[in-house]
């Protein structure tokens, strides 16, 4: 009855239903439908559809300011953005409208409609905030408010169903209508998963049920229920026959499928899962048959066509990709970093594509203005349309095989760049369209007036991005005043050292990077004012004749570290010196015989690394099957950097400072040949084994080797180390290393880590660490793995919920270690040979450090409770605040 | 503490607040009606009336006012040219002299375009203006006050 004129010449079975529903709306004007029902509708979609292309503009910033590749938190976050807020907004607004048009249904009301997306995008926000900021009550409320919303949006197409006056297309709503189920569903997985609800074994099956209910439930059946009346109105051609009997066929089989896919994860049952993949897959297969049938009468001719037909084709190579991964994978928790590189692949080739390709069509349409204007405004998003599908879908082929295959990390780069440039032009492009010319000027002004904020705001906050400034700094010998900025961060004065000629005058600019309040004083001079953090004041020292020292005032702060020297040499020394701009450790003390009475500032214990650093891996793979390890290990002498601006000599197994980790069994025969490269004499001294030390720990001179056999009788963390004299200096200087056997029956856990506890001595560059400090026991950094603070600048990482094994052994050569985790409990302590503790014991009790006299080891078994930043520390603090100190960074 | 250079600063901040809530108030408050109410015709002399009026005020009193307290308020706080490049309050102070410097600009060009009947510019100007004066007052909400 609404049919619009210039249709009706046409055939029942070719009327194009979306079409002529949107073009009812100019064409209404001489129809039934009261003329004002225009602009309202209109504006509608158009008003609904900006905050869809605002998700997708949020989504694109997100993957480029975070880097999608790297960090999970952000991949989490755009992937959210695009799938839960573009598209579930889209998917409302668009089958609301698909439902009344195809079924020549009575619009409902715009307000309830108006209520529902407002309720939408409150529970999404809800959800983003409350995810990213650990937040469950607020995950929790918003995601139950999701449901609801998702529940009365249902509701409202099953109320536009019943009142339809053409029944024809009623097909369709039920796909929408089982989709809604499956969303439900999939936002209940995925709020157990985001409160951290579930045990960690659960994790992964739950997870992985999470992703296949909202991608291929809620929007694989929305997009795939649409197709069937949508594609041929794209192409604008008649559907072919019998093609609601091939939907309702696709949707029994995809259904079905899909019930079983997410039962089966959902249960940890994987072959279910692939058994309803397999059906899913065959549901995918019948839409393809007029799907192909239709194409085969008319080829796709523009972007909006060639993006639908790409996409679901992404969708297709997704659906067998994910049956390859899931029947291929071991396990679930195998099987779930696959998974989540398929996502952005999903994400990209099939659901951002089909819902671009689908709004360069629809947005024209519901705009209006007649079938000229229509086509007028889909040639308007169309420049370079061919250049465009190519390269987003060149993109996604490769974000996919970076997915699978190791490659070079440009390869993924150039993918993302090559999808997000059309995407950003469809933006503009519709951006463009839409605004009208009498509010361009505005537009631009707006535009003008942000850049001039842009370059204004970046002056003022340039110079603070990097805190943490060079450890020391030497003037040349210049006159007038010279300016130091020197920041105050982290417990931390950067930078620690100023060396300056006799005569100069100093001034600094002193500035607060860090969370609490600091100052900076010195004796005799004037002290700044005690600064809030982000805040500055200026010290002048005047001219400068002797050496000073200055430090922050606040209690412990200059026994944390906060202390600031200024060298004074003459002004000839001072050039030859320390040499290029940044002093050196090795200068600071094989060149400062005169400030050998003054108290030496010591390494920069918590500056950062120099170039060459890589941390220790501490990640322990799991004990090989084999029995019998054959290891060669080569004592290699070598100078690096010890600790931050401090190079010396170290002396190794196998090069790294603790040597290789060993690990087996009870029972396993390890034959280890020490090839001994140094220079000196070197030995090595298993605890693991039990053997007479007259030959196999005998010292071999260099070039010499031996070969050492031994059975691990026993469990444990046992250390081993260079057995010969003096072992003190053997061991200060790096040769130690662990060996671990595992005792029988020890469970799996998520994560295991090694960490050995010991502590550098300064020394000479070519000599290494110093005897008299040695002897001493004056160690200057304390170390987990050879390096301070290694993993506070390389945080190891783990999820929340995951049970992770730390082994650890004390190395010395003269501490032992006391091992905490700040924020956890130790539900399992393994310590020298024994259990002190097991998860589950009868006390429930728990224990908070492991507690190791020197050469002693074992292991401790914890449980992340929710994503942050956890310390690990010697908690004897003289070692955890002097370098004994690491970050585990949690995420979810 | 009230004092003398509580009343400099007063003042600074007083004519910063005229000037930027003038722009806001033409352009939020007065414009809409102003198109709403005039035809293009009757509009461009009011226009011209109310931007000239503001142009004169900008140049009479708020630029003396505004530069004038400026400069005293920093040689107070001992700022230096060269301090101006030191990170921190140094260059959140030249970022705010530089957004200053923008906005004068725009300024000038909006009543130049404004004289020349370009409509379009001087509208794009006039927003872009604004937009640059609120950058200015959120760096100098920005700089510390220690």
């Amino acid at each position: 009855m609404t049919i619009p004129v210039g249709k009706a010449t046409r055939p029942p079975t070719s009327t194009n239903p979306i079409t002529t529903a949107g073009m009812t709306a100019t064409a209404g004007m001489t129809g039934p439908r009261p003329p004002a029902g225009q602009r309202p509708r209109r504006s509608w979609h158009l008003r609904a559809n900006a905050v869809v292309l605002a998700y997708v503009a949020l989504s694109i910033l997100t993957v480029v300011l975070q880097g999608w590749p790297a960090l999970p938190m952000p991949r989490w976050l755009a992937v959210h953005l695009l799938l839960l807020g573009a598209v579930t907004n889209a998917i409302v607004t668009w089958t609301e409208h698909f439902a009344v048009a195809l079924l020549r249904a009575r619009q409902p009301s715009r307000r309830a409609a108006a209520g529902r997306l407002a309720a939408l995008n409150l529970a999404i926000l809800g959800i983003l905030c409350g995810v990213a900021h650990g937040l469950a009550t607020v995950t929790l409320v918003s995601a139950t408010l999701l449901a609801v919303v998702v529940l009365a949006h249902l509701g409202s197409l099953l109320r536009i169903a019943r009142h339809a006056l053409m029944g024809r297309f009623a097909g369709t709503v039920r796909f929408y209508v089982v989709a809604g189920i499956a969303l439900v569903v999939g936002i209940t997985f995925g709020t157990l998963l985001a409160m951290s609800a579930v045990s960690h074994q659960w994790h992964a099956p739950l997870h992985a049920a999470h992703v296949h209910a909202n991608v291929f439930g809620w929007v694989g059946l929305t997009v795939l229920g649409t197709l069937f009346t949508l594609w041929p109105t794209v192409l604008r051609t008649r559907m072919v026959d019998h093609v609601m009997l091939a939907a309702q066929r696709c949707l029994v089989l995809t259904a079905t499928g899909l019930a079983i896919v997410v039962t089966g994860l959902a249960m940890d049952l994987r072959w279910a899962a692939v058994a309803g993949l397999v059906v899913y897959g065959a549901g995918v297969g019948v839409a393809l048959h007029p799907f192909v049938a239709t194409w085969r009468r008319k080829a796709p001719r523009d972007l909006a066509a060639w993006s639908m037909a790409a996409g679901t084709g992404w969708l297709v190579i997704g659906v067998a990709g994910d049956l390859v991964l899931l029947s291929s994978a071991p396990d679930l928790t195998s099987y779930l970093p696959r998974l989540d590189a398929l996502v952005p692949l999903l994400a990209v080739g099939f659901v951002l594509q089909v819902l671009l390709g689908a709004l360069t069509y629809l947005l024209p349409v519901v705009r209006g203005g007649g079938p000229a204007a229509v086509r007028a405004g889909i040639r308007r998003l169309a420049p370079w349309w061919r250049v465009r599908v190519v390269a987003l879908n060149t993109g996604a082929l490769l974000i996919a095989v970076s997915g699978v295959l190791s490659v070079p990390v440009v390869v993924p780069a150039v993918g993302w760049a090559l999808v997000l440039a059309p995407v950003l032009m469809f933006l503009g492009l519709v951006i463009g369209a839409l605004v009208q010319p009498a509010t361009r000027p505005a537009l631009g002004g707006i535009a003008l007036g942000l850049v001039m904020t842009l370059v204004p705001v970046a002056i003022a906050v340039s110079g603070q991005g990097a805190p943490t400034g060079p450890a020391a700094v030497s003037l040349p010998g210049a006159r007038g005043v010279q300016v130091v900025a020197v920041t105050l961060v982290g417990m931390d004065i950067r930078p620690a050292v100023i060396t300056v000629p006799t005569g100069t005058r100093l001034r600094l600019v002193v500035t607060n990077h860090d969370a609490m309040r600091h100052d900076l004083a010195f004796p005799g001079s004037p002290a700044t004012p005690l600064l809030a953090p982000g805040s500055s004041a200026t010290l002048e020292l005047g001219t400068l004749t002797a050496n000073r020292s200055g430090w922050c005032t606040v209690p412990g702060h200059q026994a944390a570290g906060m202390s600031l020297h200024i060298r004074v040499g003459g002004a000839g020394a001072a050039a030859a010196g320390t040499g290029a701009g940044t002093g050196t450790g090795t200068g600071d003390h094989a060149a400062m015989p005169g400030t050998a009475g003054t108290t030496s500032p010591g390494p920069d214990v918590h500056g950062a690394p120099g170039p060459g650093f890589t941390p220790y891996d501490a990640r322990l793979a799991p004990a090989p099957p084999a029995t019998l390890h054959k290891v060669t290990l080569h004592a290699i002498e070598r100078e690096t950097e010890v600790a931050p601006g401090v190079r010396q000599r170290i002396w190794t197994f196998g090069g790294t400072a603790p040597g290789p980790t060993l690990r087996g069994k009870v029972g396993d025969l390890f034959e280890v040949t020490l090839v001994n490269d140094g220079t000196m004499a070197h030995g090595i001294d298993f605890h693991a084994g039990q053997t007479a030390p007259d030959q196999a720990m005998r010292s071999l001179e260099p070039g010499k080797s031996l070969v050492y056999r031994f059975r691990a009788d026993h469990s444990g963390a046992w250390l081993y180390h260079c057995s010969t004299m003096p072992m003190m200096a053997h061991i200060a200087n790096g040769m130690y290393g662990a060996v671990i056997i595992d005792p029988p029956n020890l469970p799996k856990v998520d994560r295991e880590y090694v960490l050995v506890g010991a502590q550098i001595f300064l020394g000479s560059r070519s000599g290494g660490a110093d005897a008299g400090a040695l002897r001493r026991g004056e160690w200057a950094a304390a170390t987990f793995n050879g390096y301070p603070d290694q993993y506070v600048h390389a945080p190891l990482t783990a999820k929340a919920g995951e049970r992770v094994r730390w082994w650890v052994v004390a190395a010395g050569p003269g501490e032992g270690t006391a091992f905490h985790i700040v924020g956890t409990q130790f539900d399992t302590v393994f310590k020298e040979g024994g259990y002190l503790l097991r998860r589950g014991n009868a006390e429930q009790g728990a224990s908070q450090v492991l507690d190791l006299a020197t050469a002693q080891g074992g292991f401790v078994e914890q449980v992340f409770p929710q994503p942050g930043h956890y310390s690990l520390v010697d908690h004897d603090m003289r070692r955890g605040e002097n370098g004994a100190h690491g970050v585990v960074t949690v995420t979810r | 503490m009230l004092g003398w250079w509580s009343l400099v600063r007063f003042i600074h901040v007083v004519s910063a607040m005229v000037w930027v809530g003038g722009q806001l108030t033409i352009s939020v408050m007065v414009l809409p009606v102003v198109r709403r109410l005039l035809s293009a015709q009757d509009r461009l002399p009011v226009l011209t009336g109310i931007g000239r009026r503001f142009g004169l005020f900008t140049a009479v009193a708020f630029l003396p006012l505004q530069v004038g307290t400026g400069i005293l308020l920093a040689w107070h706080k001992g700022v230096t040219f060269s301090s101006l490049a030191d990170p921190g309050y140094g260059r959140t102070l030249a970022a705010k002299l530089v957004a200053f410097a923008l906005v004068m600009v725009a300024a000038g060009g909006h009543g130049y375009a404004m004289g020349t009947t370009r409509q379009a510019l001087a509208r794009s100007l006039a927003i872009a203006t604004l937009v640059g004066s609120l950058a200015i007052l959120l760096l100098a909400t920005a700089l510390p006050q220690s």
